[in-house]
């Protein structure tokens, strides 16, 4: 973000000036993020209409995915999916409010925490507002980006909807829309009220993330057919399933969601004008005594930075590897018979059955995450060139391959740690419902997820060397395209140079299959080749500040 | 012919049709104090950032201690200690941390010197970055720099954000390196600091070096401040060579004399002076001559 950014332009306000500079950020990234939704809108009826065309394809599907308690646990149950508007209201809710809630609570932290720890606001209070109305406005520039997000997300939805194919009604379409992006308004306001607990914007990126774990476990496990279906009126994403778009429409279910956001915008308001400018709610320990093991050199540092963020990482995938591998049995069980599923594992290049085939998919999701560390680090690195603390080091005799070389082999390294813990935490889970999955089966599932995730890094120094400040949206870009792409080709028969555009296809189904090493070693093998050329481009350009 | 520590040839760097600097040609010899001046956007980070190879030429080439910035970068920083005029350090770290790290990075650390430093500069070390004020995380990495004791310290605008107690302090530290035999390149906009650290002084403008001399030679191109007061009636002195911009104020007659004084003097010999008064411009009157009295360039970047 270039620094003049946080500048006042002329004719503008000083009494609506957070409001105005937030709404412009907010609005950039929520028309991006209004184009994703709203492709996956498209290509998931779209999708539907053309691969299920009879009425007994569509009740083969209902019949095998209704009853599907895996599936339902990770996406959300799924009602009448013999329509398109059933098939579409489930898969699109289910997968992007998700992708809705991280972007929000992402954007809500950066926006006030963030801003808020580079000083930008330091000036703008020294003007003539107050911090509590700073914040208010703040929150108010977030939401004109919320109703962005709505408004492309609906445009382009009511648009496919007049699709002979399709047929929705343009006030289903519109309901839709507020029901895909009510989990985004939730998680903008959490990370708003974390931005006044936490003193960094990591810090309340962290509280906001842990909130949306629970939130998600709430909602799995209500979904899982295990009699907690009760649950889901416990977390903001089963009040969001609640809604049910385009079908039997709840819309009584949008009390709770705008409640809950009230309550977290009006007491974030609140606490912002009980705190010090740049200080946190939560006491945040401003000495310490000096811990130095580390700090000898530009390798130390980089562990010592990574550390505490790949270990939230790693608890986060353990959880979810624990999770599927308990579920793993029973789900396998039921999806043996299912023909369609069969389906969707041989395109995703899996020939299994029962629990490795169900983990498989799972694992499509563990290498989303790890592949997700792997975008973050490559960020982190274009980070400390933007902030200019790489300046630190490079004024001192460290070259840039240096510096740029052992991140790159610590960050490698954790993403290796990360496939392990996927795969180790997976088998505890799966060994205590005795699933029938090895332990080596599931550690060599575990690396399998790396070369993917190495990939992405690479690409990501690639850009780095080339292009510094579009390192965030392209390793982020493709991750999410690729995630889009495994999706739409998981369900429908997709073109395979639209499937082979995505960097998890090449990524073998284990555990359902054993790894493909060779086709791992040419993913490695291009990631290192991108990080080498990336690297190059690094060493001869100019350093670029923000 | 003397070492030298800093070397430019035709350096220059373009960014698109702007000349953020253009054909600088510098030499800085070893145990100088050299200030190098001009307003923001003049190009002096740019220089400097350039002498530090983190951005490349567009054309000439720079050298420290006959090391090439660019290609032997790693090398000439072993010789170097950088301040820059923000602090971006690493938020998490305390000081005594961030000590330690740059210090381990740079090599050798003079730990008694440091321990004085933080001292002098009365830090804490024991707080992390982010709870420092922008004055503290100035110093720290002042300390930084100074700890090791570098031949060559590369300060840009370094007293950002200081309060005048720790400007002395500054000061105090710079005139030691320049005991020892360190050199100093200094840029900054206070013009005091430079006219009480620096040997030499460059001036910047607009992305070009427009002066650079000692004091004295900066001074000789400048004019004299002659104020006189007259016992009976003024005469007309804007006749007299070498004599501009007079005022006259009653008795008092004001004016500037460039070159030779004499032309001046006999004139006034003849008319009856009561008292005389000169004065050397101050640098601030050398600068505001370059600049114009509101000290306003274009934008170089």
């Amino acid at each position: 973000m270039p620094a003049d950014r946080g500048r006042r332009g002329p004719g503008r306000s000083p009494a609506t000036v957070v409001a105005t500079l937030t709404a412009g950020k907010a609005v950039r990234s929520g028309a991006v993020w209004g184009a994703v939704f709203a492709l996956y809108v498209t290509a998931s009826a779209l999708g539907y209409a053309s691969a299920y065309k009879t009425p007994q394809a569509r009740a083969l599907l209902a019949a095998q995915f209704g009853s599907n308690f895996g599936i339902n646990a990770i996406i959300g149950p799924a009602h009448h999916i013999d329509t398109v508007a059933g098939f579409t209201a489930w898969r699109t809710l289910g997968v992007l409010s998700i992708v809705g809630a991280a972007w929000g609570l992402l954007i809500g932290t950066k926006l006030l925490r963030g801003e808020e720890e580079a000083g930008r606001w330091e000036a703008l209070l020294a003007g003539q507002t107050t911090r509590r109305r700073a914040t208010a406005q703040a929150i108010a520039g977030l939401a004109v980006g919320v109703v962005t997000l709505w408004t492309v997300t609906a445009v382009v939805s009511v648009a496919v909807g007049r699709s002979s194919k399709v047929d929705f009604a343009p006030e289903a379409v519109l309901f839709l829309a507020v029901s895909l992006v009510s989990a985004a308004a939730v998680f903008v306001c959490i990370g708003a009220l974390a931005s006044q607990l936490a003193a960094t914007r990591r810090q309340a990126a962290a509280y906001a993330g842990a909130v949306l774990g629970v939130a998600y476990a709430l909602r799995m496990m209500a979904d899982s057919g295990t009699g907690l279906e009760w649950l889901r009126w416990t977390t903001p994403l089963g009040w969001v399933e609640e809604l049910r778009p385009l079908n039997a429409t709840r819309p009584v279910w949008l009390l709770p969601i705008g409640g809950l956001i009230l309550v977290s915008a009006g007491l974030a308001i609140h606490l912002a004008g009980r705190r010090d400018l740049g200080a946190s709610t939560f006491l945040d320990r401003s000495t310490s005594r000096p811990r130095l093991r580390l700090l000898t050199g530009p390798t130390g540092l980089t562990v010592r930075l990574v550390r505490p963020l790949f270990a939230g990482w790693a608890i986060g995938i353990a959880c979810l590897g624990l999770m599927m591998g308990v579920i793993a049995k029973s789900v396998g069980t039921a999806l043996s018979d299912n023909a369609l599923f069969q389906q969707a594992i041989n395109r995703l290049g899996g020939r299994g059955a029962g629990a490795s085939a169900y983990l498989a998919v799972t694992f499509l999701i563990a290498a989303l995450l790890v592949s997700l560390i792997a975008a973050g680090q490559a960020g982190a690195a274009r980070g400390e060139e933007a902030e200019g603390r790489l300046d630190n080091l490079l004024v001192r005799p460290v070259s840039r391959s240096r510096w740029l070389a052992t991140r790159l082999a610590i960050v490698t390294v954790a993403l290796i740690l990360a496939g392990l813990v996927a795969g180790l935490a997976t088998w505890v889970g799966a060994a205590s419902q005795d699933a029938g999955v090895g332990f080596a089966t599931l550690l060599q599932a575990g690396l399998n997820l790396v070369p993917p995730a190495v990939f992405v890094l690479g690409v990501g120094v690639l850009t780095l060397g080339l292009w510094p400040r579009g390192v965030a949206t392209v390793s982020y870009g493709l991750l999410a395209w690729s995630f889009l792409v495994e999706i739409i080709g998981g369900v429908v028969n997709a073109n395979h140079w639209l499937l082979d555009t995505s960097v998890l296809h090449h990524m073998a189904a284990a555990p359902a299959v054993d790894p493909n090493w060779a086709s791992g070693g040419v993913l490695l093998g291009a990631g290192l080749l991108a990080a080498i050329v990336g690297g190059v481009f690094f060493g001869r350009r100019d350093l670029a500040p923000e | 012919m003397a070492e030298l520590a800093v070397r430019t040839e035709g350096l220059s760097k373009r960014y698109g049709t702007v000349d953020a600097l253009a054909d600088l040609d510098l030499d800085v010899s070893v145990g100088e104090v050299v200030g190098y001046l001009g307003p923001n956007g003049a190009g002096k980070t740019t220089t400097i950032r350039l002498l530090l190879g983190l951005i490349g030429p567009s054309a000439g080439r720079s050298e420290i201690f006959g090391l090439d910035s660019q290609r032997q970068a790693v090398q000439a920083h072993r010789r170097l200690g950088y301040v820059a005029g923000e602090a971006n350090l690493w938020p998490s770290l305390t000081g005594a941390e961030t000590l330690h790290l740059l210090g381990r990075v740079q090599g050798a650390v003079d730990e008694a010197y440091r321990d004085e430093l933080i001292d002098r500069f009365a830090l804490d070390p024991s707080k992390k970055v982010r709870a420092y004020s922008k004055g503290n995380r100035q110093k720290l990495i002042l300390i930084a720099a100074l700890m090791t004791r570098p031949d060559l310290l590369v300060l840009d605008e370094p007293t950002s954000g200081l309060d005048p107690l720790m400007e002395q302090a500054f000061r105090h530290c710079i005139h030691e390196a320049k005991e020892r035999g360190q050199t100093v390149f200094l840029s900054s906009h206070i013009l005091s600091e430079v006219e009480a650290l620096c040997d030499r002084v460059g001036i910047l403008r607009a992305g070009r070096l427009v002066e650079m001399g000692t004091m004295a030679q900066l001074r000789h191109l400048s004019a004299l401040t002659v104020e006189a007061t007259f016992d009976g009636s003024v005469p007309d002195l804007s006749r007299v060579a070498g004599v501009s911009a007079v005022q006259t104020d009653g008795r008092v007659v004001r004016c500037q004399v460039r070159g030779s004084v004499e032309p001046l003097l006999k004139v006034l010999a003849a008319c009856g002076v009561h008292e005389l008064l000169s004065r050397e411009p101050s640098l601030e009157e050398l600068f505001l001559a370059h600049y114009g009295s509101d000290g306003v360039v274009a934008d170089a970047r």
